[in-house]
C-alpha cells in the first residue's frame, strides 16, 4: 500500500524518551556490522546497533534535509514503512561534548592496556573507544 | 502567662513558617510534575524492550530441551544463599514517613531473611547514611592468582555488608548511570557472587496509587513480569491527605491514559513477519537483556523520584495546614489576653472610683 510520497516513519527512542518522531525518505544507520541504509519498502529486518550516526534524509525540515543524531548502541526494527531505533544513548552533532569524548576515548585505550588476557575487559574497553570514536567523528564532521 | 507582645511575635514567626511550607510544597508540585513527565516518556523504550524481547523468546530457540528453562544465566535460579538488596531511598528530609518507610521495609527484608548473606546497595543518600550506621561496607583484599594477576578477593565479615552506594544518582538521573549500576549487579550474578537482586522502592502510579514494593530483579522469570514479592499500600486517610494536597496544588490525582501510546510501542519487534536477523537471534536476546534489567531499574528510580516529591508535596500541605491552624489557636488565645487585660484595668478604675 505504497503512497505516493513513500515515506518511512522513523522513530528514535532512548531510554528517557523519544527524541524523533517523522517521516523520512531514508535513513542510514550504524548497524554492528557496518553502515546500512533503509528506504520505503524494505524487508523486515532486525538488527544491533554499533556506535555511529543515524542519517535521516528527507526529514522534517523538506525532501532535501538531513538530520543526523550520533547514537551508540541499541537495536532497530525495520518494517517496509516503519523504521524504529531503540538507541541506549542518542546526541545531537552539536550537543556532543568534544573534550568528554576524548577523555572516554583516553579511558577506553587505558582499558584496553590494562585489560591483560580477559576477553570481557577487552570487549568493554572496544566499546568505550568505539563509542568515542564515533562522538568524535560526528563532532568533526560538523566543523 | 504570655503577654500580647509574646504572642504576637510567636504568631508572626509561625506565618513565616507557613510561607517557607507553602513555597516548599509548590516547589515539590512542580518537581513532581517534571518526575511524572519523565517518568512518562521513558515508557515507550521500556515496553519496546520488553515486548521484543518476548518476541524474540518465541521465536529463538533459547530454551533448554531438557528443563524448558531458558538457557540465558540470568534465567537461572539457584539457592538464595546471597543476596543483593537495592534500596532506592531519597536524597533529602522533609518529605514525611517517606524515607523512615523505605528504610523500615529494607530492616524488614534484612531481619526477614537471617539465614542469607546480604549485599546492600544503597541508592539515596538518606538510605545511603541509615546503612552505613548498622552495616559495614565489603572489604575485597588483592590477591595475585597463578598467573601473576592481581585481582580482588571479597573478605566476607558480617552477613550484611554495603557494596556500593549512590548518593545523587537521583537528583540527576542519567540513563547511563543507571546502566552502569545494572552491569555491575548482572555480571555479579553472572559470575554468581550474588544468587538473586531484589529492589525496594516507592512505585508511582498516581498521587493516590502508590505503594511501597519489593520487587526481584533477578533472576528473571518470565519477561515483562515484575516479580512483587511484597507490598506495603499507603492507609486511606493517607490516601486522602495526598488527594488534597495534590488537589490544592493542582496536580492531576488520576494517573496519564497511555494505553494508546502503549499499544502502538508493544508492537515493536512482534510484527507478523520473518524478520532478517542482521545478527543471531540468539546474540540480539543477549544485548538487550542488560538493557531490560537498566530499564527495570531506571523504570524503579523514576517512580521513586516521582513518590518522593508527592510525599513532600503532602507533607509540606499537612505542615502548612497546622501552621494556619496555629495561627488561629494564637490569635484567638491572644485576643482573650488583650481582652482580659482591659477588663482588668476597667475593674481596677471601677473600684477606684467606687472607694473614692
Amino acid at each position: 500500500m505504497a503512497d505516493e510520497t513513500n515515506q518511512l516513519r522513523v522513530r528514535l527512542v532512548t531510554p528517557e524518551r523519544t527524541l524523533f518522531d517523522h517521516a523520512a525518505v531514508a535513513v542510514e544507520l550504524p548497524a554492528k556490522n557496518g553502515y546500512m541504509e533503509t528506504l520505503y519498502g524494505a524487508a523486515p529486518l532486525m538488527a544491533e546497533l554499533g556506535a555511529g550516526d543515524v542519517t535521516l534524509h528527507g526529514g522534517p525540515d523538506g525532501p532535501e534535509s538531513v538530520t543526523r543524531y550520533n547514537v551508540s548502541w541499541g537495536f532497530v526494527e525495520v518494517l517496509p514503512d516503519r523504521v524504529t531505533i531503540l538507541a541506549s544513548d542518542a546526541l545531537k552533532p552539536e550537543e556532543i561534548d568534544v573534550p568528554r569524548a576524548q577523555q572516554q576515548l583516553d579511558r577506553g585505550h587505558k582499558m584496553w592496556n590494562e585489560a591483560g588476557d580477559s576477553e570481557e575487559a577487552y570487549t568493554e574497553a572496544l566499546h568505550v573507544i568505539a563509542e568515542a570514536e564515533a562522538k568524535l567523528a560526528t563532532a568533526a564532521e560538523k566543523h | 502567662m504570655a503577654n500580647v507582645l509574646d504572642l504576637r511575635r510567636r504568631i508572626r514567626s509561625v506565618k513565616n513558617t507557613r510561607q517557607i511550607t507553602k513555597a516548599m510544597k509548590m516547589v515539590s508540585a512542580a518537581k513532581l510534575r517534571r518526575a511524572q513527565e519523565r517518568a512518562l516518556s521513558a515508557r515507550p523504550y521500556a515496553r519496546m524492550i520488553t515486548s521484543v524481547l518476548e518476541s524474540l523468546t518465541r521465536r529463538i530457540d533459547i530454551f533448554d530441551p531438557e528443563t524448558g528453562n531458558l538457557r540465558h544465566p540470568l534465567f537461572a535460579t539457584r539457592q538464595e544463599k546471597r543476596v543483593l538488596l537495592v534500596i532506592i531511598s531519597g536524597d533529602k528530609g522533609f518529605a514525611g514517613a517517606f524515607n523512615a518507610n523505605i528504610l523500615k521495609t529494607a530492616f524488614q527484608f534484612i531481619s526477614g531473611n537471617p539465614d542469607r548473606e546480604i549485599d546492600v546497595e544503597a541508592v539515596g543518600r538518606k538510605s545511603r547514611d541509615q546503612m552505613r550506621r548498622h552495616y559495614p561496607a565489603a572489604v575485597y583484599s588483592e590477591q595475585t592468582d597463578d598467573h601473576g594477576r592481581s585481582v580482588k578477593i571479597r573478605d566476607r565479615k558480617a552477613p550484611v555488608e554495603v557494596t556500593g552506594d549512590h548518593p545523587g544518582m537521583l537528583l540527576k538521573l542519567e540513563t547511563s548511570r543507571v546502566f552502569e549500576l545494572a552491569q555491575s549487579i548482572i555480571s555479579r550474578y553472572v559470575h554468581e557472587e550474588i544468587d538473586a537482586a531484589y529492589i525496594v522502592y516507592n512505585e508511582f502510579k498516581s498521587v493516590i496509587s502508590q505503594r511501597l514494593v519489593v520487587e526481584r530483579l533477578l533472576p528473571i522469570m518470565k519477561i515483562g513480569i515484575p516479580q512483587i514479592t511484597g507490598a506495603t499500600e499507603p492507609t486511606t486517610e493517607e490516601r486522602e491527605r495526598a488527594a488534597e494536597a495534590a488537589l490544592s496544588a493542582g496536580i492531576s490525582i488520576e494517573p496519564v491514559d497511555t494505553a494508546a501510546a502503549d499499544e502502538e510501542s508493544r508492537k515493536f519487534g512482534t510484527a507478523q513477519v520473518d524478520y532478517i536477523y542482521e545478527q543471531p537471534a540468539e546474540e540480539l536476546f543477549n544485548g538487550l537483556l542488560p538493557q531490560y534489567v537498566s530499564s527495570m531499574l531506571y523504570h524503579a528510580m523514576t517512580e521513586s523520584v516521582a513518590a518522593e516529591h508527592a510525599a513532600r508535596m503532602t507533607a509540606m500541605d499537612s505542615a502548612t495546614n497546622n501552621a494556619s491552624d496555629m495561627i488561629d489557636t494564637l490569635t484567638l488565645h491572644m485576643n482573650r489576653v488583650r481582652q482580659a487585660a482591659i477588663t482588668k484595668e476597667i475593674i481596677e478604675i471601677v473600684s477606684g472610683a467606687a472607694a473614692a
